[in-house]
């Protein structure tokens, strides 16, 4: 159970540095849709806090807006949004893809981007689709009486297993990241069942053809759930650039993936799946901007 | 200054902070002070006595929380009070203003779609969350609406079927006409519309959850840390001490006879003396609150001893492992024999000979509802307790010789049953129970959480299956020899009868002259197993029939075909030389090749180089899942993927 | 890449108490107002014996299902009908119900008869109208009846019914008995996609047909088997309580995986209703002995799928994955002979 001794709700980031100079071991909530599942026997057990700070309804982390190429939401935007929002759907499509598969109806309304990223969890759906649009955070804190930020990008922000940049007296405000309207997207997840599952492993794909639609002109791979965070590959990217998609060059990004699984367990599962989802998913977005690609046979996989 | 004095005797003392909520429930405003730890499913249940939502799991799994909070479905038990200050909040238990049915709960009554009804109110929520969110959703998006819901009754076909009536009567699609019940011209055979599921799908009925009476009290139970140990000692002083606690139970508080058990009474009410399993019920305490009585949980002192446990069923039947039942030579439980014919001369003579390993998992019954219960004592002296129990009957016979008291002033009732599958077949808390109403003098509440009912309550047991099949070169079976190991945990439970079962049934209803199994059930320090939906004849039949699609792909033949030359026929003699006038096992298996067509043939047949089967993704078959159906795209993740093999 | 399969498996069960006896005895009283109250040790935990019940009341003694009272389940208030488990509630309670219910009709024939001065064999009743056979004018409501029987006659018509089934131990020795009187058998196919890339199974259709006796409510009888071969997917594919070393790792939902409403195939029920001879009211059961088959013909259909045999449950994606691995190794070699 997750009892505390004092729960505030500001309504202004002011208030929420106030909250958090106030009360020492304060923690910072959204959704609160990671926290009371935790406190609970099994995992951490009961759990008392001096204060929560519920950072949910401060007006600066709930706005999404546009700007030019980037786009920027509230930390307490909710995962429901990926779906709904409709300049999600259009600028960000893999966004919508990566919803569908994370938890169910209702938590979509209450987990927040935020929340999520903080929680940091090794099989977060939100991060692969974010990081690979080059999502960045900025981060609030308040000296004497102003509020300063920094940003960095989301790859440097979660550095282990439930673990950020994220410091003591810092809040979340707001993430960042690029709109790639028209580009092929693809979001693969596997669990043990369709809905409401933690991923074994998941991908998230986008592709950018050239205006002839012979070469790949950019694309961005990320992976999580098979390692201690979750992380792009640059590698496998830098090696589709430029390339006319083809069969042949899926499976060599696809092997190229053989020693990216740094999970504890079930890691030969891994490393399979992630090199299937690999091709499955540069398919899939291929196939959005107008390729069709047979792949190769799998007996060609194994020797 | 930070106030940490304070949290820390909270905790310590079970009385929280209260916060003063003032919102807006069904329309109505209220305004209430609640402790500030409070949810919202607490602030509609306990506080409100709104019981139609439910908490079924406590974590966002199951979905029977749910609700609208600012007219967007959420799940309640991962909601603070504090996030619904000056909110509007929708629950079931007043969904249709004028007090009638929703179209959609008319749906669910007439489709048949609420069983034990426990995931039904969470269910009509989504169902109507979805289609206020698209009226015209399709049944996949209606599938993925409800995709946070759990239903462990109905397979979700006649949930699905419901949701879908909903929506066309709502859209003129479908007459209104549809939602009432069919003439009937006899009641038998008739599709007759449950008569509870009126009270189902408005969240109306009670469950022992939801029943509460005055002056009641609270009971929170304290469980083993270990699988096997000694206790020592057991220091409750601090613990009764403690504001708000009325008594604190243990083993030494039972007057009777100490011990329950479906076939075989060898589980006490509390552990006596020792400690046989992770979660095994150690002490009791009752007081005012739950909170008060989960502090004082933390303040009872157990001196443990560990000891060596057992955890694998073959090596508790080893010579010289460690005794876990005094009566239970070699840890064995129950050890059941069918011995039929001569299996060994008949293995001899066989053209070939099949030989497998098969295993199965422990299963969590995993009913929506968590055990609960309400127990008093009548101004007769007459003790009840009134819980789920699937078995009242047997129930009070163990309680009044647990008590000491005349079975007549013992009264067990059976609350409706929010899933049962044979979990609650086992009296694992009624006897603390009225033990706590007899010594407080009022009624006592007591509500699993579901981890608790994960550790403390039976498991299906797991069965390891050594299988042997001999056969003719025609497919006739001429033996079969099974030896079965199970890990019957640490209390018999219904062990015996799942020996019994799965060996009686295991070989299959196959005509076979000489069959030989050993059913043997095991002692361990795991969870106890226990009764659960086909005890025993799952585990052994899977293996079964696992085997015999073995021996088709060995045989070259095709399944059905092998099954049909083997099934028993009229007039057969079972495996424990039973004969049956009538048989209908052909006819079921004509009848299920007949509705899904088969395209006889070996199986696999890929491997052989054959034709592709002919029967695949036909009527009876639904597309493959592939989420995002109400993305604007709406276009699958791999659609391109349209390669299929068969 | 995904691949189809289809499995069979066939199965039997027995029902209400095992290799022991079993019972259930009941109380009936025809009420004021053309209603009825039975008392016996049920209640309902989800298969519908509640309404099942009401059904057979309700067609015994001409009424209908929603005039049917039943009381709760009390040892202090009504006869006891044992457990709620076994697939034994329509069979023993049924039964018991009906008999009970015959008794009663039966004295309630007997005193219309006199009423009427017509045999008792001519008396009807349905749906809460009762007549005589023929006739035209000898009509009334069953609310009607039962008033002049109490006013005028001082007569409550009461029932009572016990059911026995006669059940033996077993053998020690060799398992020699008659465990149940009345066996139910059933056969499912299964079809299921594979895909190779995750190793996940989706189960896309199961036909299911089971030889459940007299059928009191259809639906009901649906339901169950639907909510059996779901629940048997989930042991087949996703279900495992974990201990190490006594220790749960699966201490809540989010580790124990349960089917959801996207995990489950379209399902086709037959129903054989042959009633089964033994008993007055010809129905048996559907509980249990739909869950027994479908795992079976779930791992079946996999192996006609993808070539490999999951022998132990749950084929997980992680089992099913290794099983391929484990068999493109195996064939390798004589691939490049070929």
């Amino acid at each position: 159970m997750l009892s505390f001794d004092h729960y505030a709700t500001p309504q202004t980031l002011d208030a929420a540095f106030d909250a958090i100079g106030r009360f020492a071991g304060a923690r910072l909530v959204a959704g609160a849709t990671d926290l009371l599942p935790w406190a609970r026997e099994g995992r951490a057990g009961d759990v008392h806090l001096p204060a929560m700070v519920d950072v949910s309804r401060i007006p600066e982390l709930c706005a999404l807006s546009v700007q030019g190429d980037r786009i920027r939401m509230g930390a307490a935007t909710p995962i429901s949004a990926f779906q709904n929002d409709p300049r999600l759907q259009k600028l960000a499509p893999v966004l919508g893809r990566c919803a569908v598969w994370f938890a169910d109806d209702q938590i979509r309304e209450q987990a927040t981007v935020g929340g999520n990223l903080v929680n940091a969890s090794p099989a977060g759906d939100s991060q692969p689709a974010l990081l690979a649009l080059n999502a960045s955070v900025t981060l609030a804190r308040r000296v004497a009486s102003r509020i300063e930020s920094r940003c960095m990008p989301l790859s440097d922000f979660i550095v282990g297993p439930g673990k950020t940049q994220l410091a003591g007296d810092e809040i979340l405000t707001t993430i960042e990241c690029d709109a790639v309207p028209g580009w092929g997207a693809a979001f693969e997840k596997v669990g043990h069942r369709r809905s409401l599952v933690i991923s074994t492993v998941c991908l998230a794909a986008l592709i950018r053809l050239d205006w002839a639609q012979r070469r790949i002109e950019d694309c961005r791979i990320a992976i999580g759930a098979v390692g201690p965070v979750p992380e792009r590959l640059h590698d496998v990217e830098m090696r589709l650039r430029g390339q006319p998609p083809s069969a042949e060059l899926l499976r060599e990004a696809a092997l190229m993936t053989a020693d990216r699984v740094r999970s504890r367990s079930r890691q030969q599962y891994r490393r399979e799946v992630l090199a299937n989802f690999v091709e499955r998913a540069l398919a899939a977005a291929l196939a959005q901007s107008g390729v069709a690609l047979e792949r190769l046979p799998k007996e060609s996989v194994h020797a | 200054m930070p106030d940490i004095a304070s949290g820390a005797s909270a905790s310590a003392s079970g009385r929280h902070p209260m916060v003063e909520i003032s919102v807006r429930v069904n329309g109505r405003q209220v305004v209430r002070s609640v402790p500030n730890h409070y949810r919202l499913i607490d602030f509609v249940r306990e506080e409100l006595k709104l019981t139609g939502s439910k908490e079924g799991c406590g974590a966002g799994e199951c979905g029977t929380c749910s609700m609208f909070l600012d007219g967007k479905l959420i799940k309640s038990c991962l909601t603070p009070v504090h996030k619904v200050q000056g909110c509007a909040v929708e629950t079931i238990d007043d969904l249709d203003r004028d007090h009638g049915m929703t179209v959609v709960q008319q749906a669910f009554h007439k489709c048949g779609a609420s069983q034990c009804g426990y995931c039904i109110p969470g269910m009509v929520m989504a169902a109507t969350s979805t289609l206020r969110r698209n009226p015209h959703a399709g049944i996949d998006e209606i599938k993925e609406g409800l995709g946070g819901n759990i239903c462990r009754c109905t397979g979700y076909q006649k949930i699905l079927d419901a949701v879908e009536l909903a929506r066309d009567v709502i859209n003129g699609a479908t007459a209104p006409a549809a939602l009432q019940e069919e003439p009937a011209d006899n009641f038998m055979g008739h599709r007759t519309r449950r008569l509870d599921a009126p009270s189902k799908v408005t969240g109306a009925i009670k469950y022992a959850a939801d029943m509460w009476m005055a002056n009641m009290l609270h009971m929170q139970v304290l469980r083993s840390p270990h699988p096997h140990a000694r206790i020592l000692a057991i220091d409750t002083r601090r613990a009764s001490a403690l504001p708000g606690v009325e008594c604190v139970l243990t083993s030494d508080d039972v007057p009777g006879v100490d011990n329950f058990g479906v076939f075989i009474e060898d589980q006490p009410v509390m552990a006596r003396g020792v400690v046989r399993y992770v979660g095994e019920a150690v002490a009791a305490v009752v007081a005012e609150t739950v909170d008060i009585a989960r502090a004082a949980l933390r303040l009872i002192e157990v001196q443990y001893e560990t000891l060596p446990g057992l955890f694998d069923p073959e090596a508790a039947m080893q010579p010289g492992a460690v005794q876990l039942h005094p009566f239970a030579a070699n840890n064995i439980c129950k050890h059941t024999r069918i011995r039929k014919g001569d299996v060994d001369v008949a293995m001899r003579e066989a053209d070939l000979v099949v030989e497998e390993i098969y295993e199965t998992a422990p299963i969590e019954h995993a009913y929506l509802e968590p055990e609960a219960g309400l127990a008093y004592v009548e101004p007769d002296g007459c003790v009840t307790v009134q819980s789920p129990s699937q078995n009242i009957t047997h129930h009070r016979h163990m309680l009044a010789k647990i008590l000491g008291r005349p079975i007549n002033k013992v009264r067990m009732i059976m609350s409706t049953v929010g899933g049962g599958f044979g979990g609650k077949e086992d009296m694992i808390y009624q006897g603390m129970m009225a033990l706590g109403a007899i010594k407080t003098r009022r009624p006592v509440r007591y509500v699993f959480t579901r981890e608790e009912s994960f550790a403390a309550s039976a498991k299906r047991h797991p069965f390891k299956i050594r299988y042997t099949m001999g056969l003719k070169r025609d497919g006739r079976i001429v033996a079969t020899k099974m030896v079965m190991v199970s890990d019957g945990g640490a209390y018999a439970m219904s062990t015996p009868g799942v020996m019994n079962k799965s060996a009686i049934l295991g070989p299959g209803p196959y005509a076979i002259a000489n069959v030989w199994v050993d059913a043997i059930g095991v002692y361990t320090n795991n969870t106890p197993s226990g009764a659960m939906r086909a005890f025993g004849a799952f585990q052994s039949e899977f293996a079964t029939e696992a085997h015999l699609d073995l021996c088709a792909e060995r045989l070259a033949m095709d399944p059905v075909a092998l099954r049909m030359l083997n099934l028993m026929r009229d007039g057969a003699l079972t495996h424990t030389m039973q004969p049956l006038d009538r048989v209908l096992a052909t006819d079921c298996l004509q009848a299920a090749v007949a509705a899904a067509g088969w395209d006889a043939g070996v199986p696999h047949r890929r491997a052989h180089g054959l034709p592709a089967r002919t029967d695949l993704d036909g009527p009876g078959t639904r597309a493959p899942c592939t989420l995002g159906a109400y993305l604007p795209s709406a276009a699958p993740s791999h659609q391109e993927e349209q390669q299929h093999e068969a | 890449m995904k691949h189809r399969g289809r499995g069979v498996a066939c199965g039997w069960y027995g029902i209400a108490r095992t290799a022991a006896m079993d019972r259930a005895a009941v109380w009936v009283e025809l009420d004021d107002g053309g209603t009825v109250k039975v008392a016996t040790g049920v209640t309902d935990i989800g298969e519908g014996v509640l309404t099942g019940l009401c059904q057979i009341a309700a067609q015994e003694m001409g009424v209908r299902p929603q005039d049917i009272v039943l009381g709760d389940n009390d040892t202090a208030r009504v006869p006891e009908a044992a457990h709620a488990g076994a697939t034994r509630m329509t069979y023993m309670i049924g039964n018991a119900v009906a008999i009970a219910c015959r008794e009663a009709f039966g004295k309630f024939r007997h005193a219309m008869g006199a009423y009427w001065s017509v045999s008792p064999d001519s008396i009807r009743a349905f749906a809460g109208e009762v007549w005589v056979e023929g006739s035209s004018t000898q009509r009334v409501s069953m609310a009607h009846a039962v008033h002049v029987l109490k006013k005028e006659r001082g007569i409550v018509v009461v029932g009572s019914g016990l059911f026995t089934s006669q059940h033996t131990p077993l053998h020690p020795e060799t398992g020699v008995a008659t465990p149940w009187q009345s066996y139910v058998f059933g056969a499912q196919i299964a079809e299921v996609e594979v895909d190779d890339d995750t190793g996940e199974v989706q189960v896309l259709g199961v036909w299911a047909a089971h030889d459940v006796g007299r059928v009191v409510n259809p639906q009901q009888v649906e339901g169950q088997i639907e909510g059996g071969v779901v629940m048997a997917l989930g042991h087949a594919l996703m279900e495992d309580y974990i201990q190490i070393d006594g220790k749960t790792t699966t201490p809540g939902f989010a580790k124990y995986i349960l089917p959801t409403a996207l995990d489950v195939p379209t399902i086709t029920s037959v129903l054989i209703t042959e009633p089964d001879p033994k008993t007055p009211l010809g129905v048996k059961g559907i509980g249990e002995p739909a869950i027994t088959p479908t795992a079976a013909a779930i791992v079946n259909a996999i192996h006609d799928a993808v070539g490999v045999r999951l022998t132990r449950l749950p084929a997980t994606p992680e089992r099913v994955m290794a099983a391929l691995r484990e068999k493109r190794v195996v064939s390798a070699p004589l691939r490049r002979v070929a």
